[in-house]
């Protein structure tokens, strides 16, 4: 599957609930879809799911979604089982798995060598977890994961490819337009 | 999962110093609720402390660059918090402070107790522990060093406050003078 499609399907499923965009061309494909409850990172690779567990934990009654990119999970491998160990239910965390660093130039991750990240989500205690290749098959498993009340971890198969698109360079205004989406009806 | 477990392991709340009651002190006085940390002989004091009091939140991470991430996330979800750290770890953490806590202006405390100044047993411990100040200086990042019990509540409540004016990771550095060493050698 193309992965700007499938970032449409997410931004259309997921309404209100807010979005952490992964360093590069994950956050990028956001881009035509902007909205104050996307955050856009533009560095510290890895630090999505994170980000989003700490979103996770401060806004308990909102799903959180998090797109992040199979190379960068594998740079915080660790934080599936700090998600398992907080018992955060309100996470979905979908992992876009093209085998590796797109945006260093296509080098190939754990990912292209076997590495299995819906297993490893499991074995850290992510009560749901899926792997899905097709766009049809992510748009009903990420529906069924949005509307759901416990932790996800999808693991979506996609397709290379560089986005076009970048969001606005002005940190502090990505942080406060996000912050105030956030906290103004909490 | 299990959430029963204590976080502070075998350490206890009435054993817990005084500065570890400062601490806490003057983190509630600023709504700093949530203490994510990576676990450590120093820091274990403070948490016991801190699990037995319904006011703060011991979130524990694996790493210590987790540990900004999360801080960053909770800051966005519209919460404070606090990194705990040994100095070691904040090695592990350096990118992620300057790429993701500095660069989108991200204000959290980040408590670092330190090994190699005074009282190591550990030649291992000395390098990064020395290159603290200097770690945290490079990034820009503001820090001071708490040595002295008649110091804490005036270093505390100003750094936090300025802290959060500044919009910035602020360094806490707890001395050995402090927090005392082990007798090993």
């Amino acid at each position: 599957m193309e992965r700007g499609d499938a970032t449409r399907v997410v931004v259309e499923l997921a309404g209100e609930a807010p979005i952490v965009g992964g360093v590069g061309n994950t956050t990028f494909d956001l881009v035509p879809f902007d909205r104050p409850t996307i955050f856009h990172m533009w560095n510290s690779m890895g630090m999505a799911s994170s980000i989003a567990l700490g979103v996770a934990l401060a806004q308990p009654d909102r799903r959180i979604v998090v797109l992040d990119g199979d190379g960068a999970l594998l740079m915080n491998l660790g934080s599936l089982a700090t998600v398992g160990m907080a018992d955060a239910r309100n996470l979905v965390h979908v992992v876009w798995d093209n085998g590796g660093w797109e945006i260093t130039g296509g080098q190939p991750a754990g990912t292209s060598f076997g590495v299995d990240l819906a297993s490893a989500g499991r074995a850290c205690g992510i009560p749901h977890t899926a792997t899905v290749d097709e766009l049809e098959a992510f748009r009903q498993v990420f529906a069924e994961a949005i509307a759901d009340d416990e932790a996800w971890l999808i693991v979506a198969r996609v397709a290379p490819g560089d986005s076009p698109h970048r969001p606005d360079k002005n940190l502090v205004r990505l942080r406060d337009r996000f912050r105030a989406a956030l906290t103004a009806s909490a | 999962m299990v959430t029963v477990i204590k976080r502070s392991g075998r350490h206890q709340a009435a054993n817990a110093p005084a500065w570890a009651h400062h601490v806490l002190d003057a983190f509630r006085a600023e709504e700093v609720r949530n203490l994510v940390f990576v676990p450590d002989t120093v820091m274990g004091r403070l948490l016991a402390l801190a699990e037995e009091d319904a006011f703060f939140r011991p979130i524990a991470v694996h790493r210590e660059e987790e540990a900004v991430g999360v801080l960053s996330g909770l800051y966005l979800g519209g919460q404070r918090g606090a990194m705990l750290v040994q100095s070691s770890g904040l090695g592990n953490a350096l990118n992620a402070l300057g790429s993701l806590a500095a660069a989108y202006r991200i204000p959290f405390p980040m408590l670092i107790s330190l090994r190699g100044e005074l009282g190591e047993f550990n030649p291992a411990q000395l390098v990064m522990g020395r290159a603290v100040p200097g770690c945290l200086s490079a990034l820009g990042l503001q820090h001071l060093t708490l040595r002295r019990e008649d110091e804490l509540d005036v270093l505390l409540s100003g750094a936090l406050k300025t802290c959060y004016t500044a919009e910035e990771p602020f360094g806490i550095l707890l001395s050995g003078q402090l927090t005392g060493w082990k007798p090993e050698r």
